[in-house]
């Protein structure tokens, strides 16, 4: 059993496109508001400091990436600090299901891409649940 | 015949997606001409599967989202060729996988067999120029390189031909490669789909060859030069950001028998004139937005 509780998910930083906003978007919707109690986030860019605090938390940790693109800047980023990854999940794979629907631009969601938004926290809380399952 | 493969399964003994990971790779062994990997041999010396793994098409089988196999891989810088997830292939298919029964049921067995069905069915069905033919087309190893903001755009300096609508063809011989420019894969941004054209079909010089698409818009592909479709790069139907990554090798799109190219070349552009036209697109296209 690890000795960290709380599921970690970590989003891309994903600036300069609308599904690396898509991707912080889903995040915060999960770990807010579908599963608060067992999943927290943690910032990508603290995750690469490698500082000490940060290196001994993730010890225990577990951790579920969501990426914006194929560059996959936040699974190869935890990967490359240690962190247990147990799930990787990549926005663009999700809409792919969804083609043609216009998400909006990097700083605004149209209302069809917060309902993907929310499609894709319910795929991170629903890893976060199985997680648990495979814990017990 | 199946294709040879180095399969490499996870590990999972204590979780029923593991145990069908090893079973799955039982299953493509014994009906084909493959080699199996122990990952747990494979971890701790490189000596015995080496050899194996770098020198056949690397299938690699998961068991669940902690991906060790894959981990195995990527630690050991190999390619993949091929991969299952056993766990996410099942939940396609509607059904979820405990951590029980680690001993396999004949429903699981079935589940097996399905899966490995699949892996070797495509490999029947894939047409044996689907993927390239033989040839070794050269890198380009110079490039223009035009810079507007945060966007770079490269045009190799030799051995490719360009087209107003940002298409290049890269000759050899008889036969041509044909693809997309920086400028495409820069204002499409992520590609998500790519539909390729009909193997042998024929095709016009300046006509539809298959078409890109992002989230952002599609993007009909022009055919530099006429002539017939011998190959196309499937590999951008499971991975089409390889257009983003890199258009002019990775990224490339067909390879056309060429019909007529010594007439078609006077339509053709120079990397020089081809410059010249992208840097009043991308101009253009700054002043739109």
């Amino acid at each position: 059993m690890l000795k960290n509780e709380k599921v970690k998910v970590i989003p891309c930083s994903g600036m300069g496109k609308v599904y690396g906003l898509m991707a912080r978007e889903a995040t915060l919707h999960a770990v807010r508001h579908l599963c608060p109690q067992h999943a927290e986030t943690m910032c990508l860019a603290y995750v690469v400091t490698g500082d000490n605090e940060i290196k001994e938390s993730m010890k225990d940790s577990t951790f579920i990436t969501i990426d914006g693109c194929p560059l996959m800047c936040s699974a190869k980023s935890v990967a490359a600090m240690g962190g247990d990854i147990q799930g990787e999940f990549k926005v663009l794979d999700v809409m792919k299901e969804h083609r043609g629907v216009r998400p909006g631009t990097a700083t605004e969601l149209t209302p069809e891409g917060w309902k993907v938004v929310e499609e894709i926290g319910g795929i991170i809380s629903g890893r976060v649940q199985q997680i648990r399952e495979e814990r017990r | 015949m199946s294709k040879k493969y180095a399969v490499l399964p996870c590990n999972g003994l204590d979780k029923c997606a593991g145990q069908m990971s090893k079973e799955i790779a039982l299953l493509v062994c014994e009906q084909g001409a493959s080699e199996l990997i122990c990952p747990v041999f494979y971890q701790v010396t490189d000596a015995r599967y080496d050899k194996i793994a770098k020198e056949n098409p690397l299938l690699v089988i998961d068991g669940c989202a902690s991906r060790f196999a894959s981990k195995l891989v990527a630690a050991k810088n190999l390619k993949i060729d091929r991969k299952l997830m056993v766990t996410e292939e099942a939940q396609k298919r509607g059904i979820q996988l405990g951590l029980e029964p680690l001993r396999l049921s004949e429903k699981e067995v079935d589940l097996c067999k399905v899966f490995v069905a699949e892996l070797l069915k495509e490999d029947v069905d894939a047409p044996i120029a689907a993927t390239g033919t033989s040839l070794t087309y050269p890198v380009p190893e110079d490039y223009i390189v035009y810079t507007k903001d945060k966007f770079i755009f490269r045009i190799p300096k030799a051995g490719f031909y360009f087209t107003e609508s940002d298409c290049w063809v890269q000759l050899c011989g008889n036969l041509a490669r044909i693809g997309v420019t920086d400028f495409v894969q820069h204002s499409l941004s992520d590609i998500m789909f790519f539909t390729p054209p009909v193997l042998d079909m024929d095709v016009e010089q300046f006509g539809e060859v298959g078409v890109i698409e992002s989230g952002k818009a599609v993007y009909e592909l022009v055919c530099p030069v006429s002539g017939k479709v011998k190959a196309v790069n499937n590999e951008l139907l499971t991975a089409p950001e390889l257009i983003n990554q890199n258009p002019y090798e990775q990224g490339w799109i067909a390879e056309i028998e060429l019909s007529n190219f010594s007439e078609e070349q006077d339509f053709l552009l120079t990397p020089d004139e081809y410059l010249k036209v992208l840097e009043k697109k991308v101009a253009d296209f700054h002043v739109k937005k």
